[in-house]
């Protein structure tokens, strides 16, 4: 089979691809070149990953770390314990002193005493009996008040007596409260602090306060001068500040600069002026005292 | 670390108890609030006395634009007594950060006895103080020396206001318009004029070391160079040269005049010595050189030239020399006037349609416009170099009027005239 091939066809597309194809290569939008940041990494080797990930049919199992909810059976976590603990004796001494209806909800009927919170949880039903007496009065189905008006209204226990049980009206007691007890979830604490890394010190960091120290001076310093060499004035004045944010001794002159003596001194004055006239400084953090209970300032002016 | 731009820096590694220097930077510049309750009369005939001069010293620091005197109506405490510490809680309830005290006394002798004291609010200490005598018609320089004490004390800059403004006074319709050489406190107060009216006068110059005054005057023949003694009332020519002299100024020591002398289409400068007579040529240009003043030390002057073929600013020694042009910028530079200072020169600028007074630094840099109108001319410095007079005229019928400006630009104040008034010229301190 003879094929016609028309020439002037093939020149075309032959020379239409190679300007396209040129013009793709050369006017090709260019990403901008990222220069990848430097990370460390480690190399392993592929028998290293497949034997960390392989496992071992003999380990040791892994020791369940259930959920709270389970746990709590077993061994309770005493600071989530304390924490709603308070709350949780609370309603049960002012619902209804010792009365069992209470715990009739619960679960588990602890021994300790402590403990109770924690399924406590789960019964933010002591406070049940309030309600439904109001609920039933007013025909007002108000679950969430519990708490605070069982704490509120110690006079309630007196109430129990006018309380009526109705089973259709249990649901009203069911919490419906989002658990409070997500943010624990183990037993074991991590040992690694939260707040940032073994190594971090943003504990003991002090530019936090420098920040709003200088705010603040700038606030209160206000020197009369309108000259366009006023950014050649500057004034050292160091403080000895008191515990409680306020100035030690007067402020010391450390040093004037300026093309006017006379000008300069009078800046110094007036930066001196500002330091007493805005103390005391209460946002400095006490516990960082030893970073600002010398401050050495160096105040200017800038041209206007 | 150092943070450019940033409201503070670290500077260098200290120990952990001294963090370093942190910087703070002034910020939006404010008037500084100042109370200046009424000075308590020594007796109830010194009442008024009292008010007034505490009116003078309001005025004076408000219209620097560098403080911020609060309305009397805001005051919690009535000073009674100036010679015990006043509540200073009371001021710093409304925000005062200065506060003026004083009391006006009538002596046996007739005299008038003015104290006051300047009371830092925050820190509660007595900033300075003192005492004047004077003769009771003189109530108003007390209250300007007064303002200069307070002003010194807050600024670390000596005062202007115990100064005066000559300035040409302008009567009558603008076809005839009879120009008087008047004399004025800087604040507009006790007008006097010293010349009657009769011949033109000109462009009067206050001499920077005495009462004297050197000006223009039209008279039967060409115009001529005065001097006035403002003491003694007395005049007399400086120098007869032929053709017209004009443009004077005194030298720094008051002991020479430097002008321009006309001599056919051009104008060069001379400088006489006025226990000499002696006359120096400065300039010898087919150009007209004009408007020279001096630096304040006396070394070099500046001047307004067109030898460059429109007139612009130059600056050279002052016994003559090789000429340096400072100004470059678009339009034309006339009336150059070296601030008292030494660190600026201020000039009329004329471009656009509008004319300008602003200022540059010595070496023509840092040229900043500090007004701008239809027409303003003349500037002239105050004493301390903060603050620039001129005159601004609006056209039409209307007359010219003097203005203050200072070297920010920031703060304009109309001067009080009786009537039109243009060419001001500001004295030297009087004490």
């Amino acid at each position: 089979m003879k094929l016609k091939v028309d020439k002037t066809m093939v020149a075309s597309v032959a020379l239409h691809v190679l300007v396209i194809g040129w013009g793709l290569i050369t006017f090709s939008a260019r990403s901008l070149e990222v220069v990848p940041e430097a990370l460390p990494i480690d190399i392993i080797s592929s028998a290293d990953l497949s034997k960390m990930t392989a496992g071992l049919k003999n380990g040791e199992k892994d020791k369940p770390k259930p959920l709270v909810e389970k746990v709590a059976d077993a061994r309770p976590v005493d600071e989530a314990v304390g924490k709603i603990d308070d709350k949780k004796k609370e309603v049960v001494t002012s619902t209804s002193t010792a009365e069992p209806p209470p715990k009739p909800v619960e679960k588990k009927p602890d021994v300790k005493p402590k403990e109770e919170p924690k399924q406590a949880e789960k019964k933010p039903e002591p406070p049940k009996p309030d309600p439904i007496a109001e609920a039933l009065k007013a025909d007002e189905a108000k679950k969430p008040k519990p708490k605070q008006e069982a704490k509120a209204t110690p006079p309630q226990p007196q109430k129990p007596k006018e309380r009526v049980f109705d089973q259709s009206r249990i649901a009203a007691l069911i919490d419906k409260r989002d658990p409070t007890r997500q943010s624990i979830t183990g037993a074991a604490l991590n040992p690694t602090s939260a707040l940032g890394t073994a190594t971090g010190n943003s504990d003991t960091r002090v530019a936090n306060w420098m920040g709003p120290f200088v705010k603040r001076m700038r606030e209160c310093f206000n020197f009369p001068y309108n000259g366009q060499d006023a950014d050649q004035f500057e004034a050292d004045i160091d403080i000895r500040m008191q515990p409680d944010g306020t100035v030690g001794v007067e402020p010391t002159i450390v040093a004037v600069r300026g093309p006017s003596k006379s000008v300069a001194t009078a800046v110094a004055e007036s930066a001196k002026r500002a330091i007493i006239q805005c103390q005391k400084y209460t946002f400095l953090p006490k516990e960082q005292y030893e970073s600002w209970k010398y401050i050495q300032l160096t105040f200017g002016l800038t041209e206007h | 670390m150092i943070g450019t731009g940033s409201t503070f820096a670290v500077l260098g590694s200290r120990p952990a108890w001294a963090q370093g220097r942190l910087r703070v930077e002034q910020g939006e510049f404010q008037p500084l609030p100042i109370a200046i309750p009424n000075f308590v009369p020594g007796s109830p005939a010194d009442t008024q006395v009292g008010a007034d001069v505490t009116g003078v010293i309001t005025n004076n620091l408000k219209r620097s634009g560098l403080f911020a005197p609060i309305d009397q109506a805001a005051f919690i405490e009535r000073i009674t007594n100036i010679d015990v510490a006043p509540q200073f809680a009371n001021w710093k309830t409304i925000n005062a950060q200065a506060l003026v005290t004083g009391r006006m006394t009538r002596q046996g002798d007739g005299r008038l006895k003015a104290e006051f004291r300047l009371w830092d609010v925050a820190s509660g200490q007595q900033l300075t103080g003192a005492q004047y005598f004077t003769a009771p018609e003189y109530w108003r320089r007390i209250a300007h020396i007064i303002s200069d004490q307070i002003y010194e004390r807050l600024t670390g800059e000596k005062g202007y206001f115990d100064s005066r403004v000559v300035f040409v006074d302008e009567t009558g319709p603008s076809e005839r318009r009879v120009k008087r050489l008047a004399l004025m406190d800087q604040d507009g107060a006790n007008v006097r004029y010293l010349t009657r009216g009769a011949d033109l006068v000109l462009t009067p110059r206050f001499s920077p070391s005495t009462q004297e005054i050197t000006y223009m005057e039209f008279g039967q023949g060409d115009p001529k160079v005065y001097l006035y003694n403002i003491e003694t009332s007395q005049r007399e020519i400086v120098g007869n040269f032929p053709g017209m002299s004009f443009a004077p100024r005194f030298s720094p020591d008051g002991q020479r005049i430097i002008m321009s002398l006309q001599q056919g289409g051009n104008s060069n400068l001379f400088v006489m010595d006025l226990r000499s007579k002696s006359t120096t040529r400065l300039t010898d240009t087919p150009a007209i050189d004009t408007s020279p003043s001096y630096a304040p030390d006396g070394s070099r002057i500046c001047f307004e030239s067109d030898r460059g073929g429109k007139p612009q600013i130059y600056v050279m020694p002052a016994a003559g020399g090789q000429a340096q042009r400072i100004s470059f910028g678009d339009g034309t530079y006339s009336t150059p006037v070296w601030s008292p200072r030494g660190d600026y020169i201020a000039f009329t600028k004329q471009g656009g349609g509008q004319f300008a007074i602003g200022i540059m630094k010595t070496d023509g840099s840092g040229e900043r416009i500090l007004t701008s109108g239809f027409h303003n001319e003349g500037p002239t410095f105050a004493p301390n170099g903060r603050v620039l007079m001129f005159f601004r005229d609006p056209g039409g019928n209307s007359g010219p009027s003097l203005f203050t400006v200072d070297v920010s630009g920031r703060n304009e104040q109309r001067v009080p005239t009786p009537g039109f008034a243009s060419d001001p010229a500001w004295s030297p301190l009087l004490s």
